[in-house]
């Protein structure tokens, strides 16, 4: 499903997406088109049509130069991560790990996906910046947070 | 000393939880409580609710009790009342009334059984079965009102000239058909059926077709058929009430369904009698000089609802407006409080000018970032995103200082310049 999503290189695209996506949530996946989690996960990804009424989905290239200030922004260190936004608004969830920032991993499902992206725009409807997340515990993927390295 | 053993162990089975589990309707649980569930409160809220909710729908019929009203076909298929008690729905057929079936319903004796059944078996109060119910003495009171209202309705229709399409058929259309049909036909046309073609009896037209038919209709109708398989189809599958057919031939034979089955259409075999197209006897009807002058499809007129459309058009535009304004209205019932709201109307409004032509050239700088919070933040996202400004301003500054160092110079030590200066 790769190819049928919109794969972003440059800051100035990921910008105006963010930028034009108004009341619907963005969802941002940062990877690489040859690693085999994000593959995974964009293959979760022909979920889209089905969450597009309130949703779009949008491929990030972490390779290319210039998305690498987005890189140290939201501080990605891996992949795939997505990040959600609203209204250009970045949007967090609580999916009992250390970063509520972003998600990090693939789903395991694509009931999962779609689950967290309503769960997300619910909230977002509401008013709340951060939500939490609707999967329970052993469907969320794990790994350890490092902070500067330590 | 037997029998007093026995309640005994009855007594235990009822204390303990040996009990079987049985599922309480009112509360959608299965409970192994026995008796004792419906004293509990979560099962009395459940309900009181229950009942309420069935009040307020037995409210809306009972004005209808008091003062039956004639209720139009469509409509009728709308309302419809479950009963609670009797587990089941009450449709609104075959009675022009409004709430005519439920009314029979409530006042039914087997409906009072179950409610007062319902009543002991959850706790309900059985004092209280009256108040579910129609009493006979009112149900009697109602069948009155709505004998009286039809023989009301009869009279105004026999008297007057109505545009009714069932009267026109029991009436008019019958006499007619009498007077040009030369050989003897016998039908019977009732209620609720148009009957646009007729054919002679001499052959055998053998068609099948299940069709309900209510119970009130007695009497025999020989009825034959022809071209019109498709009429009947769509009669059958619309369960229309009151259409029977039956033949004249031995051989054919007709299904007759009770009222309220499914219908299953089944034609099995066609005769065609060519010398009935050509009496198929179509009633005249004749227009006044009036419309003829006006014009008609042949003399290419104007259409009727083109001369009322004008008169319309007026009345559109407020309406078209009225449209506009309810989705601009849409979008404002989206919630004001909704993330990033002020941000959208703004972007929105952008947009919209950029469509429209005013192209607005705001080129965002390269540098725009947008609102994010940070793993490890504190204070406001405003603040995270300066930071991180600053941050990559200073490594930039870094980067920029590094490069305009002093250019890289082989060593030159001091005797060599030394000796060169000397």
């Amino acid at each position: 499903m790769e190819y049928l999503l919109p794969t972003l290189r440059e800051k100035r695209e990921v910008d105006s997406l963010i930028r034009d996506t108004i009341d619907k949530v963005l969802v941002l996946r940062f990877g690489l088109s040859s690693d085999s989690v994000c593959l995974q996960l964009d293959d979760l990804y022909k979920s889209a049509k089905d969450v597009s009424r309130f949703a779009t989905v949008a491929l990030v290239d972490v390779d290319s130069p210039e998305i690498q200030v987005y890189l140290k922004y939201f501080d990605i260190t891996f992949v795939p991560s997505t990040i959600f936004f609203f209204n250009a608004h970045h949007m967090k969830m609580d999916s009992g790990s250390a970063d509520h920032t972003k998600w990090i991993g693939t789903f395991q499902k694509k009931q999962d996906f779609v689950d967290v992206v309503e769960a997300i725009y619910r909230g977002a409807m509401k008013g709340k910046l951060i939500v939490s997340c609707p999967l329970p515990p052993e469907r969320i993927p794990k790994f350890e947070l490092l902070y500067k390295n330590v | 000393m037997n029998h007093e053993i026995m309640k005994k162990k009855k007594k235990k089975n009822d204390n303990g939880e040996e009990q079987q589990f049985e599922f309480c309707e009112v509360c959608k649980l299965n409970h192994n409580q026995g008796r004792r569930h419906i004293y509990f409160p979560a099962h009395k809220s459940s309900l009181s609710a229950l009942l309420t909710r069935l009040q307020s729908k037995l409210s809306d019929v009972k004005p209808f009790l008091k003062t039956p009203m004639l209720l139009p076909a469509e409509h009728a298929q709308q309302n419809r009342l479950w009963c609670v008690f009797c587990n089941r729905d009450v449709i609104e057929l075959d009675t022009p009334f409004a709430c005519g079936k439920a009314i029979e319903h409530l006042a039914s004796g087997e409906h009072y059984k179950r409610v007062k059944g319902f009543l002991w078996k959850h706790g309900g109060g059985t004092h209280r079965a009256d108040s579910f119910r129609v009493v006979e003495g009112d149900f009697k009171k109602w069948e009155k009102k709505c004998k009286a209202m039809k023989t009301e309705a009869a009279k105004a229709e026999a008297v007057g000239a109505s545009n009714n399409i069932h009267n026109e058929l029991n009436a008019d259309y019958l006499n007619s058909f009498h007077e040009n049909n030369t050989n003897s036909l016998d039908f019977n046309i009732t209620n609720g059926v148009v009957v646009p073609l007729q054919s002679y009896t001499n052959e055998k037209v053998q068609v099948s077709c299940s069709v309900p038919y209510s119970a009130s209709e007695a009497g025999s109708t020989s009825y034959d058929m022809r071209g019109r398989m498709q009429m009947v189809d769509a009669q059958c599958l619309k369960n229309s009430t009151g259409f029977m057919d039956n033949h004249l031939s031995s051989s054919s034979h007709v299904d007759y369904l009770s009222n309220g089955s499914q219908v299953q259409p089944g034609v099995k075999v066609f005769h065609g009698d060519s010398r009935s197209l050509n009496s198929m006897n179509l009633q005249k009807i004749s227009y006044s000089s009036k419309e003829a002058i006006g014009g008609n499809v042949h003399t290419g007129a104007t259409p009727p609802w083109f001369n009322s459309a004008e008169e319309n058009e007026i009345m559109q535009k407020p309406e078209l407006s009225n449209f506009v304004n309810s989705k601009a209205g849409k979008s404002s019932k989206l919630n004001p409080k909704r993330v990033g709201a002020a941000w959208a109307e703004r972007r929105k409004l952008e947009l919209e000018l950029e469509r429209r032509g005013e192209v607005i050239t705001k080129d965002y700088d390269a540098n725009w970032l947008p609102n994010f919070g940070g793993v490890w933040q504190s204070g406001t996202r405003r603040k995270s995103r300066k930071e991180f400004q600053v941050e990559n301003k200073k490594s930039l500054e870094f980067d920029s200082q590094s490069e305009s160092f002093v250019p890289l110079q082989p060593y030159i030590s001091k005797r060599m310049r030394r000796d060169k200066s000397e």
